[in-house]
């Protein structure tokens, strides 16, 4: 249990942090000074001492449980992950149900905004989830969907990232699409304001952030640790920090694509991922 | 025990940024413009990228507790208001960096 929650303080905490370092280096390239590194974390916190109130459209209580959901499917992700080592199916299933849940939070508010978002977040579903089934590709590979029977492979074999490269590509491209401002991130486009937020306010906004953090964390957790191997925790640190800063030199330089475009580009980049995985693990 | 460890550090960043962003607030009042290098911003980020990166030396308190307390006094400069405190935190890196590799590669 004290393992549990040391495992989800971490990811919190270095989740946020890696949001706002992501926000300054954006700045930074954009020629504007940038808030502080630790603004992303304390604006989760201010959002618990702020009022909580609730629009009158509100779907009642789903609209309330829809944020303790998507703050348990991550900490449940933590347990799957960092702390026992379990199987990747899990975290597949519980990014499926991220993509859900953010459809729901959108759908429950009754907000117009909430609601183009709730329908983008089954949209980018469609090309989201053919991503992330490049999990697919790493049992063809080592044989196994089990975390720590990975890092074993990947201590024989050396990283995955080597032998299976496009298959690492998609899985990028997955978590680019879950960074702010990213040029897949039409859930939360700025032409919605804040996508599915937009009607969460107080508390419950803070549960969303925190979510969304330890979701960051996870995903960068997920790549390194099935790409590259079990890693000392410094070594997570250094390779988060890498992949954070690539996305926000990514996210800097293009714009939110039209939601067509979005899934278009999704989509080609898990067919050619997938079917070039195969190719080259059938033929190398 | 580790995983206690690194939660110390982070927590130890976090505070020193918190500390520092409230500090650099209430010190300077108007947005970076100035280029003027601050002395006690020097002397902390020096001090905490120094003791960050070269906890071995000293000898006498467990390693943890020295990068603990380095981690907070970079964090401080590191943490301050938007613009300040940048070139102080370089200078600190590359004292701290300088006395690393003397340590481990000259000595």
């Amino acid at each position: 249990m004290a393992n549990i929650l040391l495992n989800v303080l971490i990811a919190f905490l270095v989740g946020s942090i890696l949001f706002g370092l992501q926000r300054k280096i954006m700045a930074r390239i954009q020629m504007r000074p940038g808030p502080p590194i630790i603004q992303h974390l304390l604006h989760t916190l201010k959002f618990f001492i702020k009022e909580s109130s609730f629009p009158k459209t509100a779907a009642m209580p789903f609209y309330i449980a829809i944020t303790a959901m998507l703050c348990v499917i991550w900490v449940a992700a933590v347990i799957v992950g960092p702390v026992t080592g379990g199987s990747l199916l899990l975290i597949f299933a519980i990014y499926a149900l991220h993509k859900i849940v953010e459809h729901n939070a959108g759908s429950s508010s009754g907000s117009p905004y909430g609601k183009l978002s709730c329908v983008r977040a089954v949209f980018s579903a469609a090309a989201e989830v053919p991503l992330f089934a490049v999990l697919i590709i790493i049992y063809l590979k080592s044989g196994t969907m089990v975390i720590s029977n990975i890092i074993s492979y990947q201590t024989i074999h050396g990283p995955l990232l080597y032998s299976i490269p496009l298959a690492a590509a998609m899985f990028f491209v997955l978590i680019l699409s879950k960074a702010p401002y990213s040029p897949f991130a039409i859930t939360k486009g700025k032409d919605i304001v804040s996508g599915y937020e937009t009607e969460h306010f107080g508390l419950l906004r803070g549960y969303l952030m925190i979510s969304e953090s330890i979701a960051w964390y996870m995903l960068l957790w997920v790549f390194l640790t099935v790409f590259v191997g079990g890693l000392s925790p410094l070594w997570y640190l250094a390779g988060m920090i890498v992949l954070t800063t690539i996305t926000a030199f990514i996210n800097a330089t293009t714009p939110i694509l039209n939601p067509n475009h979005s899934i278009m580009m999704q989509v080609s980049f898990a067919v050619i991922g997938i079917v070039g995985s195969i190719v080259l693990l059938l033929y190398i | 025990m580790s995983e206690t460890i690194y939660l110390l550090y982070i927590l130890s960043f976090v505070l020193g940024s918190i500390v520092g962003l409230v500090l650099s607030y209430r010190k300077y009042k108007a947005p970076f413009t100035i280029e003027k290098i601050d002395l006690l911003a020097l002397a902390l980020s020096i001090i905490g990228w120094s003791l960050a990166l070269n906890s071995s030396l000293i000898t006498f308190i467990p390693y943890y507790i020295t990068i603990t307390i380095g981690l907070f006094f970079l964090a401080l400069v590191l943490g301050m208001r938007p613009g300040y405190g940048t070139k102080e935190t370089f200078i600190g890196i590359i004292i701290a960096l300088i006395i690393w590799i003397i340590r481990t590669v000259v000595l």
